[in-house]
């Protein structure tokens, strides 16, 4: 089937990057909404756009019936699912294809084999790809799953067996925790998920969080070598890089061919991305497949040239992928921060509200992808990821110096955000040694909290004394700064004299 | 006109008049711009130049940004100071403490009940907002007195939640 038209069955930042990478392969794109985000930039920037439904996700983007009938009565012949919300479920990308609709995606039992992660070990095993010692099959007893966890050996991580993103993930240390780690991790699953089940594995540690790119067109699978993702915090990214200070080109040779393994046993076809931890002894340990495009993409398109969006349009229309065929090597360091609503300086809590006022960093190696713009309210139904901050520099000094120099740069006004973070990250020794590890925040309370500088706090409070000022000055003739009688017109006092007489 | 403002727990004592601004005795050259309709306003201070994000939040009150850091700031001028001074305000707040929601979001779980002795630190119940399970944690040793939430319900920010017992 000719594709003309793609609905985007997602919202915000990602679904603006997809109606842009449709835009540029010169296809029409349509948006959906709920009820909360008739007025957001990505569904202004759609050719078309159909609304879903009630302000839960669960009323409206994660109902797959609304959006394979929205698709029909638009006229689209592909769906596109971001990530998030319905990308790896598989009940979804098969009704799509049973619609007769294009899913930009993988096949449904590729989603299939990896979204179980119990079923995705077995089958990386399998094929020869390491993986984490841990248990295979879900765990909800108790007593089960403590006599696993003791022939583990604790630490043990438990995992949401339907998971991605640090949802329904808890690390236990002792005995004593697991079974509130068990009971909580599962509840996490089942609201993020639908699905309760849980399982266990070894946890390892200090490792990085190192994933590597996968394109696959039906004719050829390759890599587009890693991204390192260790920044984390509760299991969320925050700043993600490529390529990664502890990958040689010959590690990236190793991984990218595990990698490229673990893809072809699946029969995977379009973007995707294994995530590997990796050891300080360069041992390197299947994690999970994201049969998706990944927030983190860009840093990715920056350092190899190519946009994996539109690639990803490109193996649905039937074509072939345009990446050269050869190897392939990173130019430069890109760097992504991720801007949430998430205040720093009270636990990384949401903050919600309307934004007042949006600047975006602009200037050279910067990509600004944004869900959101001045105006815009920031509610509590979706995630609360706003925009993302991507460079590009001739290493990673100079990426870091840019983004440095692009985050002082963005102003959002109205909600607080992860920004002063960031400037705290990009600043630190360790950071910028590349002495980072998925645990590097846990040891580093001082990035995540921060304290104000005294310099600053003077300068701040002679801007509020000189706006203090400047506002009292203005109001100063309307409420008190004449007296009663010169307010009185000339008029009356002249009617009042003539009364006197 | 001289100000006492207040920020992070921070007090300046800053002397305004004009382009000339004396803080803590030490005199400053320093003008404000408008926003041009923005709230973003720039600040020269003795050639300095500072981006400042503002918004008034109230009589006296600003809310002032500084690469992505908020501060809530008050301005009070010498007669108000007095004024406070001789009411007392703001010292010693009576009444039992209470855990308020630092965000609107939806109660899942209760972990506590009334009359039960809580640690410093230990998980109070859990508030979950945008997709992600917050654990709301005791500020101090205590002994609850009142569970205001149940599992299920929605809470505004700034919602009492928990309140604890006042020490005999």
């Amino acid at each position: 089937m000719t594709i003309q038209r793609v609905l985007v069955a997602n919202r915000g930042e990602i679904a603006l990057r997809i109606i842009r990478a449709c835009h540029e392969e010169g296809l029409e794109a349509v948006a959906v909404y709920s009820d909360a985000d008739r007025s957001a930039p990505y569904v202004r920037a759609a050719d078309l756009a159909v609304h879903l439904g009630p302000a839960p996700a669960a009323q409206s983007y994660l109902v797959i019936d609304k959006l394979v009938a929205a698709a029909r009565s638009s006229g689209a012949q592909a769906i596109h699912p971001g990530f998030g919300f319905l990308s790896e479920r598989a009940p979804f990308a098969r009704a799509v294809e049973e619609a007769g609709l294009v899913f930009v995606g993988p096949p449904a039992s590729a989603i299939e084999a990896m979204g179980d992660k119990t079923e995705a070990r077995r089958r990386m095993e399998a094929a020869g790809v390491p993986v984490v010692p841990g248990a295979m099959a879900a765990v909800s007893d108790p007593a089960v799953a403590a006599s696993l966890a003791d022939s583990l050996g604790y630490p043990v991580l438990v995992k949401a067996a339907a998971g991605g993103g640090g949802k329904g993930m808890r690390v236990v240390r002792e005995a004593a925790d697991l079974a509130p780690a068990l009971v909580s991790a599962a509840s996490e699953a089942q609201k993020a998920f639908g699905d309760p089940a849980v399982y266990l594995e070894k946890f390892i540690e200090r490792p990085r969080h190192v994933e590597i790119q996968i394109l696959a067109d039906g004719r050829r699978t390759i890599h587009l070598g890693e991204r390192e993702c260790s920044v984390q915090r509760r299991h969320q990214k925050l700043l993600e890089e490529a390529p990664s200070v502890a990958v040689t080109p010959a590690l990236r040779e190793r991984m990218g061919a595990a990698a490229v393994a673990a893809a072809k046993a699946v029969g995977y076809r379009s973007a995707g991305t294994c995530e590997f931890l990796l050891a300080a002894d360069g041992s390197f340990y299947f994690l999970e497949m994201n049969t998706r495009i990944q927030v983190e993409h860009p840093v990715t398109e920056l350092v190899y040239g190519v946009d994996l969006v539109r690639e990803q349009l490109r193996i649905a229309r039937g074509l072939e992928m345009s990446v050269a065929d050869g190897p392939l090597v990173p130019r430069g360091w890109a760097i992504e921060c991720r801007i949430t609503s998430e205040d720093p300086a009270n636990g990384f809590l949401p903050s919600t509200g309307r934004i007042a006022f949006l600047r975006a960093p602009a200037g050279p190696g910067v990509r600004w992808d944004s869900g959101v713009e001045t105006g815009d309210e920031v509610t509590l139904y979706y995630d609360s990821m706003l925009a993302k901050l991507i460079v590009h520099g001739a290493s990673r000094a100079a990426a870091i110096g840019r983004m440095e120099r692009a985050l002082r740069e963005l102003v959002v006004v109205g909600v607080a955000t992860n920004q002063p973070f960031h400037l705290r990250l990009l600043a630190d020794q360790a950071f910028r040694e590349g002495a980072i590890d998925i645990q590097f925040l846990e040891r580093r309370p001082d990035l995540v909290a921060g304290a104000p500088d005294p310099v600053v706090l003077e300068r701040l409070a002679i801007a509020a004394a000189l706006a203090e000022d400047e506002r009292r000055r203005a109001q100063k003739p309307a409420i008190s700064g004449e007296p009663a009688a010169r307010r009185t017109s000339a008029w009356r006092d002249q009617a009042r004299r003539e009364g006197l007489r | 006109m001289r100000y006492l403002v207040t920020i992070a727990d921070r007090s300046f004592d800053i002397e305004v008049d004009g382009e000339r601004v004396v803080v803590g005795g030490v005199e400053h050259t320093a003008t404000l711009l408008d926003g041009t309709g923005t709230p973003v306003r720039n600040l020269l201070l003795d050639g300095s130049s500072w981006i400042v994000p503002m918004e008034p939040a109230g009589r006296g009150r600003w809310t002032v940004m500084r690469r992505g850091e908020r501060f809530d700031v008050e301005v009070i001028d010498e007669r108000t100071r007095h004024i406070r001074s001789l009411v007392g305000e703001g010292k010693g707040t009576a009444g039992p403490a209470t855990l308020k929601a630092p965000m609107p979001g939806l109660v899942v779980r209760v972990l506590v009940a009334p009359g039960q002795t809580v640690a410093a630190g230990q998980p109070l119940l859990v508030l979950e907002a945008m997709k992600m399970e917050n654990e709301l944690k005791a500020p101090g040793q205590g002994v609850i007195a009142q569970v205001l939430v149940q599992p299920g319900q929605a809470t505004e920010k700034g919602a009492p939640l928990v309140t604890f017992a006042t020490p005999e």
